[in-house]
């Protein structure tokens, strides 16, 4: 059946239909109707109002390792707390999704207004070199059907899955029929606690023994664990192209940026990555080289575009739309302006 | 079930300093554990960060070695997750109340059922020898060189300022008490705490002057006395159990 619903409320509708059964978070604009919506689900899922962003990421840890599918939810301010859990989720193999409504930053900064600021803070936040998969949806429709993949994702990679939206995803509404979004759900892939002698550290560990000192078991592990991302990461090729023979220009854009960018589509090609991280390389690559010019439209300053960059190892420009505030007019004049 | 069951002695020798009190905690707790006769399956342990943070890895159940200060709330996920497990939570003084004093506050006040062993060795040990928020006052730490300025924490304060509550203090030297009060807080339904009083020879004794660990032991056999029932809080120099059930 439709119904009218926000982002936020589909994403708590995806987490449910994918299995997830702990929830645990703390309040946060724009975040928090994920709180709402999964607070009177008991007991149904275990819920908790946890006392800090620390706390629910790692209640979220102990949950799934203890053989609940598990999600936290926040906005940037939160995101920069959780990092800590983010890290020890990866040491630990730890399957679990981890929601991040975007708003302007850095720190408070513009409470409530959207942003896509928190990028590379999703790909890199923590310390340490890991591989993240981040998905980026771009309606509410996606926001079920890509926390759904979220958790997909989390329980292939044996990892943390960032699910980045943005203040005005979250609270837009649109007429959906989620019962029609077909998704498959992944099963468990942990075995839960409460098995045997298992230990999880999040020191760097072989057969839960630590080898602290031992840089080439380090090496060893990197690799290891390198290639079950990318390997986990290949079923997961999110993306839209929609190639404009007419143009020169490939815009690139994510989430409601790609919503605003959609309406120039008579004018250029547009690119919308949905998984952000790992990027989409071949994907990129192929649309790229149709194209003599490469734009990419973000809500931050130039952060994916970098990440672009690095990739094609050719120029990209960018249109930043900045301060919280987005517009096609604005969007329109800068890339007349390029 | 034999209290050698509980520990990986594939793992042994500990990290742990020759003349360290870590080991006698450890070792109690195993003691305990045989005592209820709780199958490995049943039971999981979690540490934070620390010299007693490594104690999850020597136990051998499901152990988790979180980081630190977050011993408790990954505790409280996992108890929440699978409220059949026994959940017990075992690290430093550093650990759950410094850095991870307000899930503390809140785990306590939840009286989610956990059972927390504390290590109080008054110091940040692994670390090198810092200022702990149980520091005594006037004791020389790295960075307290001219004294520790402030009262230590009052970690029984903070236990029993929830209506329903159940706190122990031990320690190290009365073993027999020690072992009977974490067979108490792992029974007892709801939260409880021990604060075991402990020392750290390498990175706090010495520099106070003291020649071992058994030389410190002995200050905790002086300076303690076990006080008999449950009724008030226990005064500077005594060992016992503060409950609360209603």
């Amino acid at each position: 059946m439709k119904s009218l619903i926000m982002g936020n409320e589909a994403v708590a509708c995806g987490a449910l239909k994918a299995g997830m059964t702990f929830f645990a978070a703390y309040p946060i604009t724009p975040a928090s109707e994920i709180m709402h919506e999964l607070a009177d689900r008991e007991p149904e899922i275990a819920f908790v109002h946890a006392e800090d962003e620390i706390a629910s990421i790692h209640m979220a840890i102990g949950a799934s390792l203890a053989g609940r599918k598990a999600m936290t939810s926040t906005s940037g301010p939160g995101m920069s707390l959780k990092q800590e859990g983010i890290g020890l989720a990866h040491m630990m193999e730890v399957p679990l999704v981890v929601v991040d409504v975007q708003r302007v930053g850095p720190s408070t900064g513009m409470p409530t207004l959207p942003a896509q600021g928190d990028i590379l803070q999703a790909a890199h936040g923590s310390h340490g070199d890991y591989l993240p998969i981040v998905l980026s949806p771009a309606s509410v429709e996606e926001c079920y059907r890509y926390t759904i993949e979220a958790f997909n994702a989390a329980e292939e990679s044996r990892s943390p899955v960032i699910l980045l939206l943005d203040g005005y995803l979250a609270h837009l509404q649109e007429t959906v029929d989620l019962d029609a979004i077909p998704v498959a759900v992944r099963p468990r892939t942990l075995a839960p606690l409460g098995q045997g002698r298992r230990h999880f550290t999040g020191l760097l560990a072989k057969d839960g023994v630590p080898r602290t000192k031992d840089t080439a078991y380090y090496r060893e592990w990197y690799a290891g664990m390198k290639a079950r991302m990318l390997e986990a990461a290949a079923h997961y090729r999110f993306y839209d192209y929609q190639k404009n023979p007419s143009s020169d220009t490939l815009i690139v854009a994510f989430g409601i940026t790609h919503r605003v960018v959609s309406h120039l589509r008579e004018s250029y090609s547009l690119f919308k990555p949905v998984r952000m991280f790992p990027v989409l390389e071949d994907e990129l690559r192929a649309a790229a080289a149709e194209h003599a010019k490469i734009v990419v439209v973000e809500m931050n300053d130039g952060q994916y575009r970098g990440e672009i960059q690095k990739i094609l190892r050719r120029e990209v420009l960018g249109v930043s739309v900045l301060g919280g505030t987005i517009s096609l007019k604005e969007i329109r004049e800068q890339l007349r302006g390029l | 079930m034999d209290y050698k069951d509980y520990i990986k002695w594939e793992r042994m020798p500990t990290t742990w300093c020759p003349g360290c009190a870590i080991g006698t905690i450890f070792k109690q707790t195993a003691f305990a554990l045989a005592d209820l006769g709780l199958p490995a399956e049943e039971l999981t342990v979690v540490s934070g960060i620390g010299c007693s943070g490594r104690a999850a890895g020597y136990f051998n159940v499901d152990s988790v070695h979180a980081t630190h200060g977050r011993a408790i709330p990954v505790a409280e996920g996992i108890k929440r997750a699978n409220p059949r497990l026994k959940v017990i939570v075992f690290s430093g003084d550093g650990d759950l109340v410094g850095i991870g004093g307000n899930h503390l506050l809140h785990a306590g006040r939840r009286d989610i059922d956990l059972a927390v062993i504390c290590v109080n060795n008054g110091i940040y040990g692994m670390t090198g020898g810092q200022m702990a928020p149980t520091t005594p006052a006037g004791e020389k730490t790295l960075t307290s060189p001219h004294g520790s300025a402030y009262a230590p924490l009052n970690i029984q304060g903070i236990i029993t300022s929830n209506r329903r509550h159940w706190f122990a203090r031990a320690s190290t030297f009365h073993v027999a008490h020690l072992q009977r009060v974490i067979r108490e807080a792992v029974e007892r339904p709801g939260f409880a705490f021990v604060e075991v009083m402990a020392f750290c020879i390498e990175n706090f004794g010495r520099r106070l002057g003291f020649k071992s660990g058994h030389e410190m032991l002995t200050t905790l056999k002086t300076g303690y006395k076990l006080r008999p029932g449950t009724e008030g809080l226990l005064g500077d120099g005594e060992l016992g159990v503060v409950k609360h059930d209603s």
